[in-house]
């Protein structure tokens, strides 16, 4: 059965230049028209199954929260209906109702009716929710005192304690401390591991890509796409990339009519990256620019120390070559490689390099000029899933001429001696021990 | 695990959904007394004596307005048979309590919305609840009044009427005529701003063509309609009747009363319902 369906759903806003123009649309009974219908959603059909992840993605204004709130229920569609089987919880909402004045603990009861949980529930989830909340004895005092990474704590722990079947979540991990922010990404991952229908709205992609299931495009009010969520990721990102080309050159790809006026903004980090033209530019799930198709990245392989295609496994520490076989389809004057090595699980950018900056720029190249590109470097890596990403990017103006996401897959084994070490890399190191009886040597394995 | 299914469609407040908010008036009568509880704590949070000024307010407003009107001004207009110290500050305390109760019922109301604007905006909250809630709140610090005018009653007068007893067959309908105006109020209030300025003088008005500072017996031949046809007259007139004369309110102008307060409510729940969805989007 599923969680949520949502059947032909849109819905408009009434816009109005002043107050006064609603006023006298108001008092002339629908004869006179002074303001202007926006569309927000435009016939949105959506089926989230039972137990799904589902990741919605979308720039600002594409109608993410909109859709999120007539869901839950805050806004009613204009059209369509939304069924929803299952007790649901918003966390947009968390935290509602939290007056100063009264306690932690009176909070808590307030905050949970308000969500429409049953009195004699709370009473007996309290202490799980006071524990979840890690807040002490703050627990008892009016939380005019608590900071405000407390109260948002304690509103987080109601939502996600009273078990939900669906829970929507709209960017508010952003919330408390790396320590706490680690607690309720666990909470997540365990609501999510016991079937709690999650849907998603982030403008991370590496947080959609790992925690969810499936993903949902939206652009301008509309399903753009929907399916596996790293083929959504990288349509999203090719959707940007078109919008901000079109910004950045003026012209059209011929893309829709994509007038994008606002920059999406995605994490801090990539804006960054952005503005500082050093280093690689291929971000994962950060701005990147449109590809020229200048060029195309045919193949990226993977090889071992003995330059034979990897079978999925890698031992950690062992050398690998990517290579990457590029072909160039117009006349190319300068031009660099970039590879970019993430941690799938955690979604992590682990290490990325180019030929430029390994001072090996690539010269200039002819129409139908083929380079075969080997990159070789150690993994002393944590053993996990790891993916390797290629883009061919114009030198000096910093275009992509092609790009592949997510290229090659691999698996990095557990050291066979000495058990999986602790961090992501085992960066190399001498040990060195100043004992009484004088100076013994180690090396680390 | 409760299942339960939700739809949401383009065509809400269609009969039955408003027959199911009368339910929720009771699957949430939880929300509503914490609310409530809430508003009351609300005023008095931070002073020492807490919930006790609920009482020791209207007590002390009793007692001043006695000694105004007995000892400073003197007037006694109103006869009590063997007894004189029954004066006009008891009788016009008396008319002043459901006449407060309905003036902070009416000026909250119309707020009420946009000061749980966060609650209309951001959770899927049975709005009509919040009406319900400010009109509970004004009607239990009416209680409050009234126990000090009995108070009052007991030390200077070692009496009490029986006919006390008898008080919530007129609070029951002043409950529904409050709360359906509540529910008009909290409708306009949130689609025309500018209510709320109009809101005081119309309230004002009210107090001043209802028999609250004048006896109703002295209004003109040619305005004695402001006291046959004003529910405000009659429920002030009931108060004073049950509370201070051992008297019963007339028998036919009770039902007309109750009648035209069953009739407001219902007007004024339905209309809420009816536009409640669209609040989130005018706020």
């Amino acid at each position: 059965m599923s969680a949520v369906s949502v059947k032909g759903v849109s819905k408009s806003f009434r816009l109005f230049s002043n107050g006064r123009d609603r006023l006298k649309e108001a008092l002339s009974f629908g004869r006179k028209e002074y303001g202007r219908d926006f569309w927000a959603l435009k016939d949105i059909d959506l089926e989230v199954k039972s137990g799904t992840t589902l990741g919605i993605l979308g720039r600002n204004g594409a109608g993410k929260s909109t859709l999120l709130n007539i869901i839950s229920g805050m806004l009613q569609p204009t059209s369509g209906t939304v069924e929803v089987n299952g007790r649901l919880v918003a966390l947009s909402g968390f935290g509602a109702g939290f007056n100063s004045d009264f306690t932690g603990r009176e909070n808590v009861m307030l905050n949970g009716l308000i969500l429409g949980i049953e009195r004699q529930e709370i009473v007996e989830r309290f202490d799980d929710i006071a524990a979840f909340a890690d807040i002490g004895e703050f627990i008892d005092q009016p939380i005019k005192t608590y900071s405000s990474g407390m109260k948002s704590r304690l509103g987080f722990a109601v939502a996600v304690n009273v078990e939900p079947d669906i829970l929507i979540l709209d960017e508010t991990l952003a919330v408390g401390d790396a320590v706490y922010k680690e607690t309720a990404l666990q909470k997540m991952y365990e609501l999510r591991d016991s079937g709690t229908t999650i849907l998603f709205v982030s403008h991370s992609m590496n947080t959609i890509e790992t925690f969810c299931t499936e993903a949902v495009l939206l652009h301008e009010g509309r399903v753009l796409a929907s399916g596996e969520t790293t083929e959504m990721t990288d349509q999203y990102r090719a959707l940007v990339s078109s919008i901000k080309a079109q910004k950045n050159n003026g012209r059209s790809d011929g893309e829709q009519a994509l007038t994008g006026i606002v920059v999406p903004d995605e994490e801090g980090e990539g804006l960054e990256a952005w503005s500082s033209k050093e280093g690689p530019n291929l971000e994962h799930g950060a701005e990147s620019r449109s590809t020229t198709g200048e060029a195309k990245i045919r193949s990226v392989e993977l090889l071992d120390e003995h330059l034979l295609p990897v079978e999925k496994k890698v031992a950690p520490d062992s050398a690998v070559t990517v290579r990457v076989d590029l072909e160039y389809l117009e006349d190319v004057k300068e031009s660099e490689l970039i590879i970019t090595l993430h941690n799938e699980k955690m979604g992590l950018k682990v290490f990325s390099t180019s030929t430029a900056q390994e001072g090996i720029p690539l010269e200039e190249m002819e129409k139908g000029e083929q380079a075969v590109v080997d990159f070789t470097f150690k993994v002393p890596l944590q053993h996990g899933r790891y993916s390797i990403s290629a883009a061919a990017r114009a030198g000096s103006e910093g275009l992509y001429l092609d790009r592949m996401d997510a290229a090659r897959v691999f698996k990095i084994s557990r050291p066979k001696d000495g058990g999986p070490f602790r961090g992501i890399v085992h960066l190399p190191t001498e040990v060195k021990v100043h004992a009484s009886e004088g100076e013994r040597q180690g090396r680390s394995v | 695990m409760v299942l339960s299914t939700k739809v949401f469609s383009a065509k809400p407040g269609s009969w039955r959904a408003i027959l199911g908010s009368l339910a929720t008036f009771y699957e949430r009568r939880w929300l509503i007394k914490y609310f409530v509880q809430r508003q009351m704590a609300q005023g008095y949070k931070g002073s020492y004596l807490g919930l006790v000024w609920a009482f020791l307010g209207p007590l002390m407003m009793v007692a001043m307005f006695t000694v105004i009107f007995s000892e400073v001004i003197g007037i006694r207009f109103r006869e009590v048979t063997g007894d004189s110290s029954l004066n006009f500050g008891l009788f016009l305390y008396c008319g002043l309590v459901p006449f407060l109760a309905y003036q902070q019922a009416l000026t909250q109301g119309v707020n009420v919305i946009r000061r749980n604007s966060d609650l209309v905006q951001k959770v899927v909250f049975p709005m009509e609840i919040l009406p319900l809630t400010t009109v509970l709140t004004s009607l239990l610090q009416n209680a409050f009044g009234l126990g000090a005018l009995m108070l009052v009653l007991v030390v200077l007068e070692q009496r009490l009427e029986w006919t006390i007893l008898l008080l919530p067959l007129v609070v029951v309908p002043q409950l529904l005529l409050t709360l359906g105006l509540s529910y008009l109020m909290a409708v306009a209030g949130t689609y025309v701003p500018d209510v709320r300025e109009t809101l005081r003088t119309f309230i004002r008005a009210t107090f001043w063509i209802t028999p609250i500072l004048w006896p109703a017996g002295r209004v003109p031949e040619r305005f004695s309609f402001l006291v046959d046809y004003n529910p405000l007259a009659f429920l002030v007139g009931a108060y004073r009747a049950l509370i201070l004369d051992g008297e019963l309110p007339g028998a036919m102008a009770s039902i007309y009363f109750s009648l035209f307060a069953v009739a407001v409510f219902g007007v004024g729940f339905v209309v809420f319902n009816r536009v409640k969805h669209n609040f989130a989007d005018q706020l």
